[in-house]
Formats: C-alpha cells, structure tokens, sequence
C-alpha cells in the first residue's frame, strides 16, 4: 500500500437515489451509475479496460450475471480484458478501491469501473430481509442457532460500550440525528425528514437497547466510481482525488470469537492509513465513518483517534459532526439515513467522500475539503478498513 | 395475530465433521471442548486445526461450564422467522473459564437481572433428540 500513495486517483463517480423503486430493474440502477461515472471522468467508455463489480446481495441469480460479465455486455465496454467480482460484503469499497489501485500501478489495467447495485429495498418483503440478515456472515453451527441477526450483533456492541464507556441512550441517538441532518440535505438519501432525540428514543425496541431509529433501512441503490493513473488524472479533472494510504484488518467471522465488539481493529488499520499518508487526525477535514449501525460509526470515530475513547457520544450531542461543523462526519446520512444497499452502503459513504472532495456536494459541501478519512467493514464487523484521500499528495 | 402454523421451524445447527464428539456429548448433557495437546491451549468453537499453533493434535476434555457474560440483547422485536415465538430471548457472548468464547442464550431469569460480566453456568436445552444446546442461567453464588 506505501507504494500506491498518490500514484493512482479516482476521476469520476455516479449514483442512483437511494430508496424504494419497484418499477426499476436492478440493471437500471447499474447502468446509470456506470454511465454517470464514466460522463463525470470525461473519459470515453471503451477506455474502461477493467470491471469490477461488487457483489449483489438480493438475488444470487443476478450476482452469477455480475460475475459473469454481464455490466460489460450491457454497457457494450469493447476493451475490457477482466471482469472480475470483489466483494467483502460492506467493505467492498475499500477492498474494490485497493485492488483497482494495485492493478493499475502494476500495469495490469488503465481505467477501472467500480461499480455496486442492489435492489435489497423492493427485491425481497420485510421480514425476507431480517432472515436474509439472520444468516448472511452469521455461522450457521454456532451462532444461527441461539437467534443471531445483525439487530442482535448492534445490542451486542452497545450493551458492552456503553457499560466500558458510560456512554448514554441520548449520545447514541445523536449520532443517528447526526446523519440525519446531512441526508436531509442528500437528495439521493431515503430519509430527509428531520429527527429529533427524543423520536429515536420515543422509537421501538428491536434488541436492547437498539431501537427501530437506530437501525438502518435495507433499500435500492447503486453508485460507481473510475480509478485511474495519477498522471492520466491529472489531465482528465482539476480536482483527481489520490489514495493517499490505507490500512485494515481481518478480525474475525463470528462476532462471538471477537475479543473487543467495542475497538475491533480500527486502531491497527487507522495507524497504518494515516502512516502511509503522512497525515494525522488533525490535518482530516471530513471523516466519512461507516454506520450501518450508529454504535460503528461512533467506535470508528474514537478508533481512528478523532477523539478519546468514550468521549464520541457528546462530540456527536454538541454538533460537532453536523453540517457546519468542526468535523464534518458520514455527510451522506449513513446506512441508517440514506439506506442500506448491501456492500453499496460502503460504496455508497466512499463515493461521498470523493464527491466532498471533488467540491460536488452541493448543500451539503464541506468548504475547502482537502483530506477526507473514510472508514469501511463488512460482515459482522469482520474487518476494519481505513483509506485516506486527498486532492492533494502531502 | 401471526398464524403459528406458518411460522418456520426454528433453526437447528448446521453440524460439522469436526464437531461430531461436541454434539454426541450434548446429548448426554456433557459440555465438551477442544484442548490442544501441542500448545494446551484450550479451543473453542472445535476447530480442524489449532488455531494458536496449527497443529491437528486435538483432545476434547469436559468443560466447567462456567462463565461470565461478556455482553448480552434482549430481543424484542424483529426476530428472524425462526425466532419469533421466542420473544423476548438473551443472545449472550459467554467468556468461559478456559478462556474461549461462544454465542448463548441467557436463560431461568428475567432478561433485565442480565449484567455485564455476571457469572453464569451451562444448562442443556433439548431441541430435539438428535440436538441439545449449551445454554446459561445466572451461576448460584
């Protein structure tokens, strides 16, 4: 990864809205985020000689399309030499991102697609989905048979942060009202209704002490992104967003066999990332933290060193992570506000990060961002991924 | 009102190979773990290989079936299929005395006497008679 920094560059990224839309095929959501990235890199599409489609998740007959090169055919791409799947389920962006990278500083690819859809909103009922999510990461010998599902893994991080933290319910909340304030200024976000504290309190209990407002919303959704040449890059945008460095860590499949539910290895990951790029916290202007649950987005931001351990809840609670504020965080609302497309989630927090970067996010652009954090995992928070990016090489 | 007749089975374990004297003993409400006899560390769940040191020379010794729970849920909405005449149930992390971890139900108290770090001891659940599951009740002080 020492050898990736600043040598290759993200040019162009697309996404569909987030949300419910049973009148469109999952191939739709495809296609247009593809064609978006390629208009936004101003490349032309026959440039693409590398697909890299993350997996799908709602439909496994749709993902053996995916692997089987079906993007390349519907996008009529006549130069692509690979199709190859990447896909560790939320940290597929990462994963996708590094991989790209390495392909083109090795020589093996010039302009990689990286492209996620899924259709998890409309593609299956209400209760298909927490089954689906009672079983995908889950072992089925030692976990499935006691109740787990991922509502259960959130009460269990909770359930053992806040008593190591002191942490509150209101601190908790305040993450979720959080991303809420920057999805309601996301018009690709499925929630943008303003909430309150008390309204995810006042919200149902699902695993204690998890409640319905802190759960994210499987929906519908795609976003891709085009890495290239940081010379190339250069040529094509004023603005080439650099992989500056990364770092991660595998740490476990089960969450039951991870010793820490409260750290995992986001330290690690973190320390190696900002080595690499030769920034500390202090030099981050945005830090797009994955959620999908708020307890993660909250033990990602202590992890990665923005603040102390246990002092997360109130940085959230004073608004120091809203709009406007001294560090803008997850400014895309989050899977819990902008919605849960599966691996996409991630894809869906590092296309933001490149758009903040790149000065497209419209309202809700953070002025003058130059370095951006952005934190990925997958599974049951099987792995911590730490990428920094930057429009600048440090 | 949900129709019982239509609410899938609950979930049985998916057993393994590896696993087969683990569950044999079950049935005799016998709690076994894997030790390893090359490094002596103790193993959870049964593994093809020492995770600590990669050997394959693994013994199984009955386990105290002591604990304390690490951390613990009360499930009271949204459960999976199988799970939701269950509710409210305690999904718990159990650190045992050997040192190893496992995913349980907290069982024979109401869910809120459940704390961090309580100690607990094994109960055996028949499921059916070819299953029986290691679950944990607070352990008599």
């Amino acid at each position: 990864m020492n050898k990736l920094r600043g040598k290759v560059a993200v040019v162009g990224i697309g996404e569909v809205p987030t949300g419910r839309y049973p009148e469109l095929d999952c191939m739709d959501y495809l296609v247009e985020s593809s064609y978006q990235a390629v208009q936004d890199a101003g490349i032309d599409k026959d440039e693409i000689d590398f697909v890299i489609p993350c997996g799908t998740v709602y439909f496994q007959g749709f993902n053996s399309d995916l692997i089987t090169s079906r993007i390349v055919e519907e996008l009529g791409l006549k130069r692509v030499r690979n199709n190859a799947q990447v896909f560790s389920g939320g940290a597929t962006s990462a994963t996708m991102l590094k991989i790209a990278g390495s392909l083109i500083y090795a020589g093996e690819a010039k302009n990689v697609l990286c492209v996620h859809a899924d259709k998890l909103g409309t593609g299956l009922t209400g209760q298909a989905g927490i089954d689906l999510f009672a079983y995908a990461g889950i072992h089925r010998e030692w976990e499935v048979p006691f109740g787990q599902h991922y509502s259960a893994i959130a009460g269990l991080s909770l359930t053992r942060y806040m008593h190591e933290t002191g942490t509150t319910d209101e601190h908790i909340a305040a993450v979720q009202v959080s991303n809420r304030k920057w999805a309601e200024l996301n018009p690709n976000a499925m929630f943008r209704k303003p909430l309150t504290i008390e309204e995810v309190l006042k919200s149902k209990m699902l695993s204690t002490p998890l409640r319905a407002k802190q759960s994210n919303m499987l929906a519908d959704g795609g976003s891709a992104f085009i890495v290239t040449e940081a010379q190339r890059a250069k040529d094509l945008t004023e603005k080439p967003v650099y992989l500056l460095g990364g770092g991660s860590r595998v740490t476990h499949y089960s969450i039951s066999q991870e010793k820490d539910i409260t750290r995992f290895g986001y330290a690690d990951a973190a320390r190696e990332a900002f080595q690499q790029a030769q920034l500390s916290p202090g030099d981050i202007d945005i830090a797009e933290l994955y959620d999908s649950y708020p307890i993660y987005e909250l033990i990602a931001l202590e992890e990665l060193g923005f603040v102390g351990r246990g002092e997360g809840g109130q940085f959230f609670l004073d608004g120091n992570t809203w709009p406007g504020g001294k560090l803008p965080v997850t400014t895309n609302g989050g899977m819990s506000s902008q919605g849960h497309t599966g691996g996409g989630g991630g894809v869906a927090i590092l296309v933001e990060a490149i758009r903040q970067l790149m000065g497209k996010a419209g309202q809700r652009q953070a002025k003058g961002a130059r370095f951006a954090a952005v934190s990925a995992t997958g599974g049951t928070y099987m792995d911590a991924h730490v990428e920094i990016l930057g429009t600048e090489i440090p | 009102m949900t129709d019982i007749n239509t609410i899938p089975q609950r979930p049985v374990p998916e057993k393994s190979r590896v696993a087969t004297p683990f569950w044999n003993a079950m049935r005799e409400n016998k709690f076994l773990i894997q030790k390893c006899n090359s490094c002596k560390n103790y193993v959870f769940y049964p593994r093809i290989r020492c995770p600590h040191c990669f050997s394959d020379n693994l013994d199984w010794e009955e386990a105290s079936g002591k604990g304390t729970v690490y951390s613990y849920t009360t499930v009271l909405n949204n459960a999976p299929s199988g799970f939701i005449n269950e509710m409210p149930y305690t999904v718990a992390i159990i650190r045992l005395a050997e040192g190893v971890q496992m995913l349980s139900n907290i069982v024979g108290c109401d869910p809120h006497e459940v704390e961090c770090d309580m100690p607990v001891e094994v109960v055996f659940e028949k499921l059916n008679d070819e299953v029986t599951l290691p679950k944990f009740k607070p352990a008599k002080t």
